[in-house]
């Protein structure tokens, strides 16, 4: 995970950096590539190129893999699914296809059991078959905490029907290593292979979890094949192209998988003969080399976006707007709030109403890094995304206003006169991680809360051990972020909000408001019309902003630049990156 | 002279041991948590402490040193049963960040800073020793004044400014040259070569400056000892002086600071490295401080440690040869 955390970090950290971007000129607004999104002139062949300042992939093991870049990218080059999603730009590209399976499975009424049945003529690279038991092998990786270590999605142990148990992640199932006989039954009760059928005992019923088993985390892996922590240096392929090499720090080599099976995948329609990663190279040369365009950099993509500095440039500059992206990237950041400790919701609405974002968007590098969050389900998801009504008394841009705050701060001194004391007082403290960009942000906290007369203790947390910190031990306030897994919210409201959420650090179980949520969560979890469910989400949404359990921050945004004979290179909404497979070249 | 190369040896061999036990303290001692280092945000606390458990950080620091160390010369195992990664002899440990032994890293990047190094350092002993000879040859002439300014003009010029200037101009801008792209001296030499051009010739610039200097001031402090001018009253041919006499007692301070300096090479040239990304040593050390990644900081550490030690006795050796009065000590 570590490395996953880095990444995405590293990829927060360059949006957030800083930019020119509030200067004239150049404004970010949405683009979506022009030429370059389309296939208008993508031929069969060649060789695409892709740039990274980052030493490595998070990973390349599916049950660890959790960046959304790289879910896809991996999604649709060499790790094959049950499900995937519709390889289009747009809102299409959220639709859920079948791909390894030949449907969208099948649920029991109550939601509870799900079975998928195996496409003919899935093959490994080696030319064998992909088994329901390669399938339930991969699945059961997840459970091996001493292997996957909580780097990658745990909906297999949330959601698959196994006792709570004394394995390191608390189940009764330890993974595929150091289970006994009887610890395996346990597992293939709960997942259970009929020829071509697989099928997925559940805990709890789950409407969508035929998106679920779209994560790669749901990927098969051949048993014989895996090498334990190594299996990410070299994973074996079941889609169009297979690792040829991978060396972190140097590059990765994917080239066409001749045993893959065109038939057996409706979903991928390859082009290119092969994509090469080059890792570590500095950011500042990037920049430069993907602006020059010259040689093999016209058919190179970048993974990492646009220098700050460098923003006005691309952006300012008509003759890029064939080459250029200035997109969502399905991240919303916010800061919860301890419900528990910050009981007293006039108390939490006087801190959004003071907190300045306009001033922490402005540290950040302004428009470019993002706009202001209306939601906590990011705008990429579009089936469940709706702004919602804000705290009463913001200013109409959204930005603080701090004679309300004032004002709700009289109100919380009737309400809640002990918090309201200690948050005047000695003040309310805030978990944040110890890096650069909090150091000026909590400057900006302390300054804005401040004139509300609201006081805030520090408290910086390493970076790596932030999230098991906060796990134990939670301070008032907690900053963090999210994109969602899917394409539905039902991988944000319910793991940041609900019971058993698991990113849910507010304790607000106790709180009041919290059992009439919950109820609402179970609905809509069951729920199995999607235009149903996603009002029931929307709603939830409103509510966590009535509750003010959470400070919604910024929808995050990120920049990227294209080679001029790249073509197919989209932003794939539910990744919010390229389609990596799907990406053609011209000339 | 058999003796003294034995108690340089001995006594490098010590040091080892003493740099060795003072970084593994070092690095167990900084507040990173390599147990939850190993874990990701979906972390629990009891998975941190099985972790712990399985890489052996919950035993006392001597136990832990005693175990490294005895890897070294017998390999290693990590993890339990099916899943358990044995790292042979010399162990230096396992990158749960890179998933590989440590060893296998260093061995993967340590021709790459080797080819960095060797170049590099031929390059600006060349360069340095030979304008630095001019210009104490030519002292107040327009050679001089060339060299020396060379000189201040190479040391003004940081490493990653002026990587980053050669390779807008020679890459990018007149395409000259390939994007540096390391490639093995046996897999593809031309590849190999074309991409160290840049970096030989961005380390040999700035580091030869101070060379140039060094031995212009070496060899003019030489020329004004009374065996020289006994020499040349002697009429011993200026040439003859200047190669076997003067040239040998000049370089001896400069042979310390060049064995050093190679040695320090060799530990990684981590801002040469980083602006050509050439994935040698320098870089590996880079990537593991930004991932907090013991394991790997401790082995490069310790790499480098021997490199200094090995550079030091072999320096040792080729004073005591370049002045038998160190011998005769």
């Amino acid at each position: 995970m570590h490395s996953k955390v880095v990444a995405v970090v590293a990829l927060m950290g360059l949006i957030a950096s800083g930019c020119g971007g509030s200067g004239g000129g150049a404004q970010s607004g949405e683009e979506s590539g022009g030429r370059s999104a389309s296939l208008d002139g993508a031929q069969e062949g060649g060789t695409l190129h892709v740039l990274t300042f980052q030493e490595g992939a998070s990973t390349l093991d599916p049950q660890r893999v959790y960046t959304g870049a790289e879910l896809g990218a991996w999604g649709s080059t060499f790790t094959r699914t049950l499900t995937s999603y519709q390889p289009a730009a747009g809102k299409d590209g959220t639709n859920l296809v079948a791909d390894m399976a030949t449907d969208l499975g099948t649920a029991s009424e109550d939601l509870k059991t799900w079975t998928f049945t195996l496409r003919d003529g899935l093959t490994w690279e080696d030319g064998s078959e992909v088994t329901c038991a390669d399938i339930a092998y991969g699945v059961s990786r997840t459970f091996a905490a001493e292997v996957t270590a909580g780097e990658g999605p745990m909906y297999a142990l949330s959601y698959l029907n196994i006792p709570e148990g004394d394995s390191d992640f608390g189940s009764a199932y330890p993974g595929p290593w150091l289970a006994d006989e009887e610890q395996q039954a346990l597992f293939d009760e709960a997942v259970q292979c009929d020829g071509q059928n697989i099928t997925f005992n559940l805990q709890v019923p789950v409407a969508d979890f035929n998106y679920t088993v779209g994560l790669l985390a749901f990927a098969p892996v051949p048993k014989d094949k895996d090498t334990a922590d190594q299996y990410g240096l070299a994973p074996f392929s079941n889609g169009p192209f297979r690792v040829e090499s991978y060396e972190e720090g140097v590059e990765m080599v994917l080239v066409r998988n001749e045993n893959w099976n065109a038939d057996s995948d409706p979903v991928r329609k390859p082009l290119l003969d092969k994509i090469i990663w080059q890792f570590g190279v500095d950011e500042a040369v990037i920049d430069e080399r993907m602006l020059a365009d010259a040689g093999d950099d016209k058919n190179t993509i970048v993974y990492g976006g646009i220098l700050p500095e460098n923003l006005q440039t691309v952006f300012g500059d008509d003759s890029l707007k064939d080459r250029r992206t200035d997109g969502f990237d399905g991240f919303v950041s916010y800061t919860m709030f301890n419900v528990e400790t910050v009981n007293c919701v006039e108390i939490r609405k006087a801190i959004w109403l003071a907190l300045d974002r306009e001033a922490l968007r402005t540290a950040a590098g302004g428009p470019f890094t993002g706009e202001f969050a209306t939601s906590f389900v990011a705008p990429l998801l579009a089936a469940d995304y709706e702004p919602a009504k804000l705290v009463d008394g913001l200013n109409e841009d959204g930005t603080a206003n701090v004679e309300a705050a004032i004002a709700m701060m009289d109100k919380a001194k009737e309400a809640c006169p002990e918090l309201h004391a200690r948050a005047t007082g000695e003040g309310l403290r805030f978990d944040h991680p110890d890096s650069a960009t909090w150091q000026k942000n909590i400057a900006i906290w302390i300054d804005s809360l401040g004139a509300a007369g609201i006081n805030i203790i520090d408290n910086p947390i390493e970076a790596s051990k932030y999230y098991s910190t906060i796990n134990g031990d939670r301070g008032d306030l907690m900053r963090s972020g999210w994109a969602a897994d899917w394409a539905n919210a039902s991988t944000v409201i319910p793991e940041l909000f609900g019971q058993d959420g698991g990113f849910n650090y507010h304790n607000n179980e106790n709180d009041p408001a919290f059992a009439a949520f919950q109820t609402k969560i179970d609905e809509a979890k069951a729920e199995t019309d999607r235009a149903k469910q996603s009002k029931l989400w929307k709603e939830l949404n409103q509510y966590v902003m009535d509750q003010a359990w959470s400070i919604p921050g910024s929808a995050t945004k990120s920049q990227n630049l294209v080679g001029s004979n790249v073509r197919g290179a989209y932003q794939w909404m539910p990744f919010g990156w390229y389609n990596l497979g799907a990406i053609g070249l011209a000339g | 002279m058999i003796f003294f190369v034995l108690r340089r040896s001995i006594f490098a061999i010590v040091l080892l041991l003493i740099v060795s036990a003072f970084t593994f303290w070092i690095f167990s001692a900084l507040p990173s948590d390599p147990a939850a280092l190993t874990c990701g945000k979906n972390c629990r606390p009891e998975v941190i402490e099985a972790n712990r458990i399985r890489l052996g950080y919950d035993k006392p620091i001597l136990e832990q040193y005693g175990g490294y160390m005895k890897g070294i010369f017998t390999g290693r195992t990590y993890g339990e049963e099916g899943a358990a990664i044995h790292c042979s002899a010399p162990s230096l440990g396992y990158s749960y960040d890179r998933h590989e032994c440590v060893t296998t890293l260093i061995a993967k990047t340590l021709p790459v800073t080797a080819s960095i190094a060797v170049g590099a350092f031929t390059l600006w002993i060349l360069i340095g020793v030979g304008l630095g000879t001019l210009a104490a040859l030519k002292r107040g002439k327009w050679q001089d004044r060339v060299a020396t300014g060379f000189s201040v003009i190479g040391v003004s010029f940081p490493t990653f400014f002026l990587g980053l200037i050669s390779i807008m101009v020679f890459v990018i801008w007149t395409g000259l040259l390939p994007f540096p792209q390391y490639s093995g001296i046996t897999e593809n030499p031309w590849k190999w070569m074309t991409s160290l051009i840049l970096p030989w010739f961005v380390l040999a610039v700035v580091s030869a400056a101070s060379y140039v200097r060094m031995t212009r001031n070496g060899i003019l402090e030489v020329m004004n000892e009374e065996f020289v001018r006994l020499g040349l009253a002697k009429g011993l041919k200026r040439k003859t002086l200047i190669v076997k006499y003067v040239m040998r007692a000049a370089l001896v301070p400069i042979v310390t600071i060049a064995g050093l300096d190679f040695a320090f090479l060799l530990g990684g040239a981590l801002v040469t490295e980083s602006i050509f990304n050439l994935p040698g040593l320098g870089k590996l050390t880079l990537a593991a401080v930004i991932n907090s990644d013991l394991p790997i900081l401790v082995a490069t550490t310790l790499v480098a440690a021997v490199f200094i030690v090995v550079a030091n006795a072999v320096v040792d050796i080729l004073y005591g040869y370049l002045d038998p009065r160190v011998r005769a000590k």
